[in-house]
């Protein structure tokens, strides 16, 4: 359909039926073509998970998985994946049962203004499923698209470790994940 | 726990019982500080400010007006109450911020929550504290941890106690709580993506706003600010379903819908006539523009006379240094809530209860904001004045934003929905695009400091002549200044005196900082005037030292009088294995790699001169620079850091990390670009504004002294403020060359280090206009950088530097030979087997003659030139033909395409309406459903069969030939019937299209008889097998086909049945043919050469102007079938469409089509179809070439791998992996002769792509303009096909980028 260059055409404004395998259970909403997979998480999901960072998928800031894979919701149209299985931050885990990723940035700290964090811990969430014991270069490489303001990075980091190391198939105790003191290990220097 | 519910006003917490307040007054109004951030006093009818609350059941909730921006302070203040009153920390809980119960304590800047605005705080704690263990008469808790019974203290009782200032504290030495590193409070929620966030907030009946900003971005004063809207045309967005309003104020325009993406649509449609402004002054030479601007000089330092000192010194420096234009970049663009309650509406009648104060009659409107502010209590003030509501009527609720480091544009979101709520009388969520982000929040400004400086015969520092220009001020909220509330002046702020002294002892000195309006809007960002002036302090103490001679630690150390400095800077020196050095080392293990180590000092001063130090921050920066492409690498950072006592070390911890990073990435690429010619802010995106990534981020070491007992003090910036100048001075230990205007980007250190040749060196590089009186080697070099000349080491700018790197476009590797060398070039002369004939001249003169019979006919109105034929009163295609026939029909349907022209977007499937633009007029496509009315219901098999053959309507009127009729001619009758089959037994739908609009005399049905005399070849005609050029284009019966050779493992039958489905039902040349004046396909050698249809160019399909690899079969068949090849890219634009049909279409039929056409990339008649494994070689080949010919690193390259590189990775996997990351090395839209088609991908990007497999792509329409877009086009032609002739330079392409984007967009 050819419309003028700036406006969208109409009828992706007109809503549409939409059904979708959103963090295990199945989700239906009616809506329009022209929203992104972003606004009907956050807007009709009621998933807050997923932040809007800059539209364009170059921040994280929205990522989530689609089908296991990193996607970023604010590039995607929502009827673009319909069907398909996607899962968000919301969907990781709860405060009595989070995620071992989740754990392992609460326990790291690693967060400061934490917008970014949801793109952070579902990029390692993907990473660790493909990778689980990823070198610190290959951390970096799979988080060099996820920016960061404030400056998280180390803290990042030594959670993807800590998530690793704690995932990593244990010799007797399983996957159970030991709770690490804050602090451990942060390289934060001696004192004088 | 009741602190986890702590009343949500001031007089819910008076009313409260089960409780001890401890209160005061407001305090008195501060004294009048122009030029300062500014403050609001406390408004005396809201009675006391509550600064604690105890509670019965032993909780208590402590409230500050300082806000939490990621910086931990709601866990260090909690943790300095518990402390005091030897509570659990648990049991704590911190209010921040909200105007309606927070004490107004400021806006949260200067690092100075928890040294300064934290004492009230404390106090109150210790002050009940001692009230509960007096009450109980029990000793001090330290002495007998008795737990209080809060219960039998408190319950029914109101106990209000009026803050003592003199309440002693607890010294740090002897805390428990305070001085542990607990965990955050808030981060489990933001890690299980609980509702954190002002973003997060939605209230009941919220619609959505967008705002369009004005085109002068970045613009704050003058007079046509808030005056320069014409006109806004409503009616631009009339077709967008769900538009509230639209709300105009000045040149504030809001657009408020039911839903986010109906905003987002019409914020995008919008048409508004915006009149002629200014253009701002150019930035291209920063410290011009810093000398231009007005200024006044103010000197707030003076001793001896720097002046005669310098002029009787034996050695003196004059330098200058220039700090850009940064952003805060906070990741998420701001957001904020309001909702305009009206005098109705009682304060518990609405969500939260979070209604104002006791004093706000009951008649009044009042207005509630949820903001992520810095700055509540002003923001307040703020939107009393553009509302004219009193601020007793407004409650700001502070929430968590994105970090911001400063003033973003958190207090202009605010207002803006506030304006947009009062309009419509609803509860609206305002979001501001990345856009609106990047190019208005207030900018870190620009700054330009010039020293002058000496050091005398006894080696130690003479004069110090220091004067600085920082352009900022506070910048006013921007809904102020448009609609035009706040007069639009350019105001001069006095910030530019942050650690403006020099630390180091010297006898004369001079510090005059030039107050200054700002030139683009500003404020203050993290560090704000003291990170420049300690680059310009410490580079230049640096610098002496390297003129004396001196190492750079031992020199400072000893004009260093600050004793807890000087230990600090020791220690951390110590930590990085710091060796004394006095010449730039430059030491390098292959030539290339240029390793050093700098330092710097300083300790941040903020707040009103002379202003509070902070904490003591030093550090020590090894960096590695790359010769060859002027890359800088920051490898490891030792950072010293002296806050005093710590409440929470690993929130300081923390804090310098981020500090580290941040500074890291402004010293070394941080700059805000403005586009040349208007001096609007051009960085509207990440890619435009890099910030840096995990892959640059050093390893950070902390030094931490101890210090019990000391006093707390801020650590919030301190240690971002010496990083500049430690890592400039690790570059010049590494190179030998000066830097003194970040950011030390690739392209500017490559051109200092390689003075006298870098073609591609292009971006602007400003000159500092450095003027060196007694440089100590007379050499200076160009782009703001000087080289030293150490003994005995070869300086890269020496000859003997330069014969061993030899700088130019590209570094000098063994570059691998083309695998394009045996391109064919377009072979004209060879008509292709399977083109269509060309008719004989004579049946042309003929059909000339019939034609323009029929034409004049048709004139002289015998409407139809050939008859009707009967209608048929319902074709039961169900009972009438087998499913084999309707299965059959439904695959040509697919292999056809019929439903992409005849659906309509957002339309029933075939119903028809899809407009399509020709040079003749606009056609619209029929509805091709069974609708006895207005489809194809009572159409007969013979019209249908005549339509398909002829191009003639079944009431005998001619069809236009954008229905490819001159190709479905071709399909056999079974063919033709399983189709009508197919199509009469689909359902039908009432839908009748709009007319077509040809213009005239295309209009003119009956001259399609002439047309089709010239260009129809009726009926279906079979072509056989090659065997050598022009032979297989007799028509030959397909069993003579059997007959033929089968040269270069071509399959007759395969390719007889390609051939058929490729110039039959595919109508393959409809798009990849070109087309005559009259519109019809060419023939002959023409025949699949490529074409440009609905504004996409459609490659060739041959040889000819083929400038991609072979197809092979193989990648035919991945492409027609999965939408993409490795070795060709993927489909777009209509071809997505296309493959996205031919999903229903059998995988046999893709194949014979794939053998068809991959016989036409043969380069001889007799040559073997090409080899797959052997393209693949070649590809591999491509891509290695071409990744060996990459361009050196610059700003264009920073903006694909910022704004493209999370999907698209050259030679490894993209972080985002929902999707294919193919080669663009290899991708025909790169390697085509026109940009057009990249132009539409990186415009429009890819909404619906052809197959799951592939992804989607975000446009850049708005984020990148015609500039930008151009230099990228121009960048990814060179790197990824740089065998291509380039496209144009940046300027050209640029026009033919704004000609792309005016022309209207086909995303079907």
């Amino acid at each position: 359909m050819t419309v003028a260059h700036r406006t969208p055409p109409p009828s992706d404004l007109r809503p549409a039926p939409l059904t979708l395998e959103l963090d295990g259970q199945r989700f239906e909403a009616t809506v329009p073509r022209a929203a992104t997979l972003l606004q009907v998480l956050r807007n009709d999901a009621e998933r807050h998970g997923p932040k809007y960072g800059c539209g364009l998928g170059g921040c994280g800031a929205c990522t989530v998985l689609v089908d296991d894979r990193v996607a970023r919701a604010c590039v995607i149209p929502a009827h673009g994946v319909a069907g398909r299985r996607v899962t968000t931050l919301d969907g990781l885990g709860t405060l009595d049962a989070p995620h071992p990723v989740q754990q392992a940035f609460i326990d790291a700290q690693a967060a400061q203004c934490g917008y970014c964090t949801n793109g952070m811990v579902m990029a390692t969430v993907a990473l660790l499923r493909r990778n689980p014991q990823p070198t610190d270069h290959e951390a970096r490489e799979a988080l060099s698209h996820n920016l960061c303001r404030c400056g998280t990075h180390v803290e990042i980091l030594q959670a993807v470790q800590l998530a690793a190391k704690r995932m990593a198939p244990h010799r007797d105790a399983g996957m159970a994940p030991s709770p690490t003191p804050v602090g451990e290990g942060w390289g934060e220097g001696r004192t004088l | 726990m009741r602190a986890a519910h702590a009343p949500t006003t001031r007089a819910g917490f008076l009313e409260a019982t089960g409780v001890l307040l401890v209160v005061r007054d407001p305090p008195p109004p501060a004294p009048p500080a122009p030029g300062q951030p500014p403050m609001v006093p406390g408004n005396p009818a809201e009675g006391v400010e509550i600064l604690l609350a105890v509670w019965d059941d032993g909780s208590a909730t402590g409230l500050a007006g300082k806000v939490d921006l990621g910086t931990g302070i709601a866990t260090a203040l909690g943790q300095l109450v518990a402390e005091e009153l030897a509570l659990p920390f648990e049991r704590v809980r911190m209010v921040l911020g909200d105007t309606a119960r927070a004490p107004n304590q400021g806006p949260t800047i200067a690092s100075a929550t928890l040294q300064i605005a934290a004492g009230p705080l404390r106090q109150a704690a210790a002050q009940a504290g001692a009230w509960v263990r007096a009450q109980m008469a029990v000793p001090p808790p330290s002495e007998h941890p008795v737990e209080p019974d809060y219960h039998a203290l408190l319950a029914g009782r109101h106990i209000r106690l009026v803050l003592d200032p003199s309440t002693p504290l607890k010294p740090s030495t002897a805390w428990t709580v305070a001085g542990q590193s607990l965990p955050r409070v808030d981060i489990p929620a933001k890690v299980l993506g609980e509702a954190a966030f002002v973003h997060d907030v939605a209230v009941p009946g919220m619609l959505h706003g967008r705002v369009v900003r004005p085109p002068y971005a970045g613009a704050d004063h003058g007079d046509f600010i808030g005056r320069t809207l014409r006109g806004v045309d409503e009616g631009s967005i009339g077709h967008i379903p769900g538009v509230v309003a639209v709300v105009r104020e000045g040149d504030f325009v809001g657009v408020v819908a039911e839903r986010e993406e109906q905003a987002e649509a019409a914020m995008r449609a919008l048409r508004l006539d915006w009149g002629e402004w200014p253009a701002q002054p150019p930035l291209d030479d920063l410290a011009a523009a810093l000398s231009a601007n007005p200024a006044t000089p103010r000197v707030v330092a003076e001793q001896g006379d720097a002046a005669a000192a310098n002029d009787s010194a034996p050695l003196r420096l004059t330098r200058t240094y220039v700090w850009p234009y940064q952003m805060h970049a906070s990741i998420g663009p701001s957001c904020a809530v309001a909702h305009w309650l009206g005098p109705d509406v009682g304060p518990g009648a609405d969500p939260g209860d979070l209604g104002a104060g006791p004093s706000v009659p009951r008649d009044a409107h009042r207005l509630r904001v949820w903001a992520g502010t810095q700055n509540p209590h002003v923001l307040r003030a703020d939107l009393a004045l553009l509302t004219g509501l009193p601020d007793v009527s407004i409650d700001i609720v502070r929430l968590e934003a994105a970090g911001c480091y400063g003033r973003n544009g958190a207090d202009d979101v605010a207002a803006d929905a506030a304006l947009m709520s009062r309009a419509v009388g609803r509860p609206v969520r305002v979001q501001l695009t990345r856009e609106q982000e990047h190019q208005w929040e207030p900018k870190g400004a620009a700054q330009r400091m010039d020293v002058d400086g000496s050091v005398g015969i006894d080696g130690r520092l003479q004069g110090w002549d220091f004067s600085t220009c920082y352009p900022s001020n506070a910048a006013p909220t921007l809904a102020l200044l448009l609609t035009g509330r706040v007069a639009a002046t350019a105001q001069a702020y006095a910030m530019g005196d942050r650690t403006s002294v020099p630390p180091y002892q010297v006898p004369n000195l001079k510090v005059t900082v030039n107050d200054m309006p700002p030139i683009l809007r500003a404020s203050w960002l993290r560090g704000v005037s003291a990170l420049p002036n300690s680059f310009a302090h410490e580079s230049f103490i640096d610098e002496l030292a390297t003129a004396r001679g001196e190492d750079p630690l031992a020199f400072r150390l000893q004009h260093l009088g600050d004793v807890r400095a000087a230990e600090l800077l020791r220690a951390t020196a110590d930590k990085a294995g710091w060796q004394p050095r006095t010449a730039p080392r430059q030491r390098s293990d292959d030539g290339v790699i240029l390793k050093g180590q700098g330092l710097a000092y300083a300790r941040y001063i903020h707040s009103k001169f002379p202003g509070f130090g902070a904490a003591w921050s030093a550090w020590v920066a090894d960096v590695e620079v790359n010769k060859l492409t002027g890359e800088v690498h920051v490898s490891r950072v030792v950072v010293g850091h002296d806050a005093g006592a710590m409440v929470n070390p690993a929130g300081v911890t923390h804090q310098v990390h981020g500090n580290v990073v941040q500074t890291t990435s402004r010293a070394l690429q941080e700059r805000v670009e403005v586009e040349p010619t208007t001096g609007a802010v051009a960085s509207r995106e990440w890619g435009s504004y890099p910030i840096l990534s995990f892959r640059q981020v050093p390893v950070i070491e902390v030094v931490v002294p101890p210090r019990p007992g000391e006093p707390i003090l801020g650590a919030g910036e301190s240690s971002s403020v010496p990083g500049t100048a430690a890592i400039a001075n690790a570059i010049f230990d590494a190179t030998g060359v000066r830097f003194r205007q970040p950011p030390f980007t690739p392209e500017v250190v490559r051109a200092a280090l390689n003075p006298l040749g870098d073609a591609t060196a292009a971006a602007p590089v400003v000159a500092t206009g450095s003027t060196d009186r007694s440089s100590p080697t007379g050499l200076t070099a160009s782009h703001g950088a000087e080289a030293i000349v150490a003994p005995g080491v070869p300086s890269p700018a020496s000859g003997e530097g330069r014969a061993s790197t030899v700088p130019g476009d590209r570094p000098t590797a063994p570059i691998p030979p083309s695998p394009w060398a045996d391109e064919v070039p377009p072979s004209a002369a060879t008509t292709l087997p399977g083109a269509p004939r060309t008719k004989p001249l004579w049946a042309r003169a003929v059909a000339l003659v019939g034609g323009t019979v029929a034409a004049l006919a048709g004139l002289l109105g015998w409407a139809a030139s050939r008859p009707a034929l009967a209608p048929v009163a319902g074709v039961h295609a169900a009972s009438t033909y087998t499913a084999e026939t309707i299965e059959r029909g439904r695959q040509l349907a697919a292999l056809g395409n019929c439903g992409g022209c005849h659906t309509d977007e957002g339309g029933e499937p075939y119903a028809g309406g899809r407009r399509l633009d020709t040079p003749f007029g606009t056609i619209v496509s029929t509805n091709l459903t069974p609708d006895p009315t207005h489809g194809i219901g009572r159409w007969s098999f013979s019209a249908f069969q005549r339509a398909m053959r002829e191009g003639v309507s079944h009431d005998g009127r001619h069809l236009y030939p954008a229905f490819p009729y001159t190709a479905f001619t071709r399909m056999t009758d079974a063919d033709l019937t399983a189709l009508y089959a197919y199509l009469m037994q689909r359902p039908a739908v009432a839908h009748a299209p709009p007319p077509s609009e040809l213009r005239f005399p295309f209009k003119l049905r009956p001259l399609m008889a002439l047309w089709n005399a010239l260009h129809l070849h009726p009926g279906p005609l079979a072509v056989a097998a090659p065997v050598v050029g022009g032979l297989g284009l007799a028509a030959a019966t397909p069993d003579r086909a059997a007959t033929i050779p089968r040269p270069g493992g071509i399959d007759p039958t395969l390719w007889q049945r390609g051939e058929y489905l490729v110039n039959g039902p595919g109508h393959c040349g409809a798009c990849h043919t070109p087309r005559d004046a009259l519109g019809a396909e060419r023939t002959g050698a023409a025949y699949l050469t490529g074409a440009v249809i609905d504004g996409w160019h459609a490659p060739s399909l041959t040889t000819a102007h083929r400038h991609t690899l072979p197809w092979s079969e193989q990648s035919l068949f991945d492409y027609l079938r999965r939408g993409h090849s490795p070795l060709h890219g993927v489909a777009v634009g209509p071809m997505a469409q296309v493959v996205s049909g031919l999903a229903d279409a059998p995988d046999a039929d893709l194949r014979a089509m794939a053998h068809y056409l991959a016989s036409l990339q043969a380069t001889a008649p007799a040559a073997a179809l090409p080899d797959h494994a052997e393209i693949t070689r070649l590809a591999e080949a491509a891509v290695q070439r071409a990744r060996t010919l990459a361009p050196l690193p610059g700003a264009t390259q920073r903006l694909f791998e910022t704004a493209c590189g999370a999907c698209h990775q050259d030679g490894g996997r993209a972080p985002v992996d929902l999707g294919l990351n193919l080669p663009l090395a290899l991708n025909g839209k790169l390697r085509a002769d026109t940009p057009d088609n990249l132009l539409r991908v990186l415009l429009d990007g890819i909404q619906r792509p052809a197959t799951h497999e592939i992804a989607f792509m975000p446009g850049f329409r708005e984020a990148l303009d015609d500039r930008q877009l151009a230099e990228l086009a121009v960048w990814m032609r060179q790197r990824f096909a740089p065998d291509r002739p380039a496209w144009g330079d940046a300027p050209a392409l640029a026009r033919r980028v704004a000609e792309v984007r005016g022309t209207p967009r086909v995303d079907r």
